[in-house]
């Protein structure tokens, strides 16, 4: 199979997403009082109603609608005032009616967007990307410095209802086939849901990867959801096709499921575009199929053919009166927008002169934006001066230890107080980088603050001229050889120089004041 | 004492007068109820469970706050008083068959709004009554367990669906009993049975608890033999429940304008109606008598066009089959109800469950609508019974601007006799008066109005109401009942006779 970058010389891949979020943040779900909880005892949150009995009828929780207008002003979307329930008709044991409550062909959110800045090695994957100057645009991209911007569409986000969760026993590894039999959970079972559908605009898997992580940033900072890809609370499906390059017609496409990780999603979709175009090339015909991406086989496999369209016999539900949005109440919710990612990253580049990099690192988490806070108010009137190191401390340092770790920033020894201390003992050349390091990791271990590290260690830093000149006249003296070699030409030598000097400063010498004394001395 | 024979052909004020004044207490008139419907219902078969612990625990309850000095008005308005309730209304612990194999073994774990607003106000649950398989059809012989007996003339039908609801109250065994009306369920049983049934505005009561049919057309509404017993029954279920977003707050004393008469009123007579084919002339004629009668005594008869509401039946037979559809797709053998034995995989299951389940009438209605929803035939049928929805509820709105009430035949005929329609189209036409109606939402009754001069059979008068004025409806029928006098128990089941 050819690799991506091969691919895309002849086809064009084109694909959409349908991504799912429970509102896990509500207390309730979505047409009865029961409770929402994850993890809770087998059918032990439902009710006639979402156990679909004789004679239930739903009733719509507010906040669930509150909470999906929340999701379409954050992804730009028209907020419709006027839109209706429907049943989606079919029957399997997880849908105790029998029929989902969802919505039809007009929903509370159409038509909005997001902006995704592509650069790096993500930028790397969109085919030709270095025709287009910065600033000149193609389609939907915009090239950039360092990337480019995608602008990508957002159809809809609708409202539904989750079903059970099946368990299947006495299969292997739970799965359908071989089952003697099988298990309904309910208590998911009407959970709240929506559904964002993607206009058909991305055109590689690292553009996929970053709408769903940027989506997945705002459902956080917007509160409505834990979005938990392993838990299922979102989840994402992907529609490709291949078309070749020049072409305009879409080619048939497949959907996929089961990528339930960012890098699943990633690896998923290329695997799937050169799957396609392995098929295409030797003359085959792609088959509109729903795939599984297997993880560990590293391959998509079929999970079911559709000869045609699902026919759901979708009819407006009428136990639910047509919903109507008032101005007030659309505003209301406006009011309690927080501030996006984007908006925040933008902020923290004006405020504290940030590159676009940095400040959208350091937006991606909640947890790591409202440290980087926190440390630029503990750091006061240095807090201009200070911002890139603790920037670069917060992007690479902690969420490297945090992502080892897998703890919380909250529950670590590291203070923003401390965070700042240590960045200043580095940028007043009192430790050296790789002392702030070894102070770094300590405060994590011993949960003591910097300084009292570095006194203790007496890990002070020389960067005295007067007590460094004399080390460095003393290495030079010692070592003629290398002297010689130096003047010669091999001015790589420099580095034994430096190595001596700092063993005889116990690792306590200012690198860059030694280096300087030791160019000039040897330049005599 | 009164007679255990005839607490159920006595009115609520009448079983309430006699509990205040001491002269028998609330668990005599259960224990009297149950009595009468064990000598009579061999004959009518209008109950299919009947629910005597519950009964005797209400009566208990009346009694003991009668012992300890509260006034009876203060227990409710149905405080004391046997109810029935047709059988796709959920009582906890007691079985909602909906008259089908389907639900044969169903026992509800909870109970609905509308009989719990009945218990609430004080009411004797005494059983739950035979109806048409899920409410599909107009004479009761659809039902699995076998048909209900017009008490009038036992070889005739009580109408339906909710043919069981009617022949109670027409038999002398119960004075109050629900029913619901998906496009003439109530309304033409009562007919049929010579009571007072009322199918209110849609919204006016509740629908949680009560199995879905259409659920765009379903209402719920009291039979009785008066029109004072109906509008309190009516009084203690309707209003706002926060289990039934369609439901609405109806702050009205329903039985607040019954003595006004109709003088002054103005009653909308629609001539399409009256000229129909297949309207009989005994029913013409009564319901023409019953025309002059409210005109003698002061109400102004205008004549109102209709112009959409001959398109109702075919309207409703796309709406009513494509919810029933939906509604009815979770008896799927899988959590409840009729499972066919053996089968090892889902779908075979469903197939066989279903086919078995589900009697021809309740099958031919979920094909139909199932035909009706799928792709391609939706946008056909589906919309334009939409359309014509909103075509013939603006037709009564308009008729409405100039008049209080509509008068019109129920039925085209009266009862027939069992097996006489075997046709399915044919017995659609039963509903041709009281389909629109439903389409509209609005709310209609059934008032007795004497027999038939060619059967002899109960004839009724339809009453229509302005959307959520159910009260001018009960004022002009209280005007009719002060004309033929208080509904009578069917002849053969009066003065305590079993129909022998």
């Amino acid at each position: 199979m050819k690799k991506l970058e091969e691919v895309f010389e002849t086809w064009e891949a084109v694909i959409g997403l349908e991504i799912h979020a429970e509102l896990t943040t509500l207390d309730t779900k979505m047409f009865c009082g029961c409770k929402l909880e994850f993890g809770a005892d087998p059918n032990t949150h439902t009710c006639p109603v979402c156990l679909g009995l004789p004679g239930a009828l739903p009733v719509p929780n507010k906040a669930a609608i509150e909470s999906i207008v929340l999701a379409g002003l954050a992804t730009n979307c028209d907020i419709e005032k006027h839109s209706m329930f429907y049943r989606k008709n079919y029957m399997y044991p997880d849908m105790a009616k029998n029929f989902q409550t969802t919505q039809g062909p007009v929903a509370f959110c159409m038509r909005g967007h997001l902006d995704l800045d592509v650069d790096g090695p993500a930028a790397r994957e969109r085919y030709r990307l270095d025709d287009l100057a910065a600033g000149e645009s193609d389609g939907n991209i915009t090239r950039t410095e360092d990337g480019y911007v995608a602008h990508v569409g957002i159809t809809r986000i609708h409202m539904e209802e989750d079903a059970g969760k099946m368990v299947h026993v006495g299969g292997g590894e739970g799965r359908i086939a071989g089952a003697t039999h099988s298990l309904v959970d309910y208590n998911r079972a009407g959970t709240p849901l929506i559904e964002l559908v993607t206009e058909p605009d991305l055109r590689t898997p690292e553009e996929a990867r970053l709408f769903m992580q940027k989506l997945r940033q705002i459902y956080l900072a917007i509160g409505i959801s834990d979005c938990s890809m392993e838990e299922g609370s979102l989840r994402c499906d992907g529609n490709v096709s291949l078309r070749r390059r020049g072409a305009e017609e879409f080619g048939t496409k497949t959907e996929l499921k089961n990528m339930n990780s960012f890098k699943n999603l990633h690896d998923g979709l290329a695997y799937e575009i050169c799957r396609q175009a392995e098929v295409l090339e030797e003359g085959g015909v792609i088959y509109q199929e729903t795939r599984h991406w297997d993880p560990s086989a590293k391959r998509t496999i079929v999970m079911r053919v559709k000869e045609t369209a699902d026919d759901y016999r979708l009819f407006p539900e009428p136990d639910l009166a047509p919903y109507d949005l008032s101005d007030a109440f659309i505003e209301r919710v406006r009011a309690k927008l927080p501030e996006l990612p984007d908006q925040k990253a933008r902020r923290f580049e004006e405020a504290f002169g940030l590159t676009a990099y940095d400040a959208r690192h350091l937006v991606e988490h909640r947890e790591t934006s409202r440290f980087f806070e926190a440390c630029m108010e503990a750091a006061g009137d240095e807090a201009a001066k200070l911002a890139k190191p603790v920037a670069n401390l917060v992007i690479n340092d902690v969420t490297a230890y945090l992502n080892a770790e897998g703890v919380a920033l909250a529950a670590t020894p590291l203070s923003p107080a401390r965070a700042v201390e240590l960045v200043r003992l580095q940028a007043s050349d009192a430790i050296s980088s790789k002392q702030a390091k070894q102070v770094f990791a300590a405060v994590l271990a011993e949960d003591k603050d910097p300084e009292a590290i570095v006194e203790e260690r007496g890990m002070k830093q020389v960067s005295d001229a007067g007590a460094i000149e004399a080390v460095v006249a003393e290495v030079i003296a010692a070592n003629p050889d290398e002297v010689a070699r130096y003047k010669d030409g091999n001015t790589k030598v420099i580095g034994f120089f430096v190595g001596q000097c700092m063993k005889k400063m116990r690792g306590q010498g200012n690198p860059k004041v030694i280096n300087e004394l030791l160019a000039r001395r040897l330049a005599e | 004492m009164a007679s255990s024979q005839t607490f159920g052909s006595m009115s609520v004020r009448a079983i309430q007068a006699g509990l205040a004044a001491g002269e028998f207490s609330a668990a005599e008139v259960a224990r009297g109820t149950f009595e009468r419907i064990g000598a009579a219902d061999a004959r009518v078969h209008a109950f299919l469970e009947t629910t005597e612990a519950a009964a005797l625990e209400a009566a208990a309850r009346v009694d003991a706050a009668l012992a300890a000095g509260r006034d009876l008005s203060e227990l409710g308005p149905l405080a004391g008083v046997p109810v029935g309730y047709k059988d796709n209304m959920n009582l906890l612990g007691t079985h909602t068959t909906c008259s089908s194999r389907m639900l044969e073994s169903y026992v509800s774990p909870y109970t609905a709004t509308c009989v719990a607003r009945t218990l609430e106000a004080g009411a004797l649950p005494v059983g739950k009554l035979n109806m048409d398989e899920f409410a599909f059809g107009s004479s009761t012989e659809t039902s699995a367990f076998g048909p209900t007996r017009n008490p009038w003339d036992l070889d005739r039908v009580p109408g339906g669906s909710s043919g069981g609801s009617a022949a109670a109250v027409a038999a002398g065994l119960v004075p109050v009993t629900l029913g619901s009306d998906t496009g003439g369920s109530i309304r033409q049983p009562g007919s049929f049975c010579g009571i007072v049934a009322v199918k209110p505005t849609y919204g006016v009561v509740s629908r949680y608890g009560v199995v879905a049919f259409g659920s765009s057309l379903d209402q719920v509404g009291p039979f009785a033999r008066t029109v004072e017993d109906a509008a309190l029954t009516l009084n203690a279920i309707s209003g706002r429940d926060e289990l039934d977003c369609t439901s609405q707050e109806v702050a009205v004393d329903f039985t607040a304008n019954l003595a006004e008469g109709v003088r002054g009123m103005r009653i909308g007579v629609v001539p399409a109606f009256m000229d129909a084919a297949g309207l009989t002339s005994e029913v013409r004629d009564k319901v023409a008598e019953a025309a002059a009668k409210l005109e003698e005594l002061g109400a102004e008869l205008v004549e109102v066009e209709l112009p959409n509401a001959q398109a109702a039946m075919s309207a409703y037979y796309v709406l009513g089959p494509c919810e029933a559809f939906s509604n009815l797709a979770r008896f799927d053998s899988v959590r409840y109800g009729y499972c066919d034995p053996g089968h090892k995989d889902l779908g075979g299951q469903y197939e066989a469950s279903r086919a078995n389940g589900f009697g021809p009438e309740a099958r031919r209605r979920i094909m139909l609508g199932s035909y009706l929803l799928s792709a391609g035939v939706y946008d056909k049928y589906y919309y334009p019974a939409q359309q014509v929805r909103t075509l013939i509820t603006q037709d009564y709105a308009r008729a409405f601007e100039q008049i209080d009430c509509i008068l019109a035949p129920v039925a085209p005929r009266t009862a027939f006799r069992f097996g006489e329609i075997a046709d399915p189209t044919e017995m659609y036409l039963s509903d041709m008066f009281t389909i629109s109606i439903n389409i509209a939402g609005n709310g209609g009754m059934s008032m007795p109005i004497g027999l038939g001069a060619e059967t002899g059979m109960p004839v009724g008068a339809q009453l229509v109401a302005p959307a959520f004025r159910d009260k001018n409806m009960l004022r002009v029928a209280a005007a009719l009942e002060a004309v033929y006098g208080p509904a009578p128990v069917a002849p053969d089941f009066a003065d305590g006779k079993a129909g022998e």
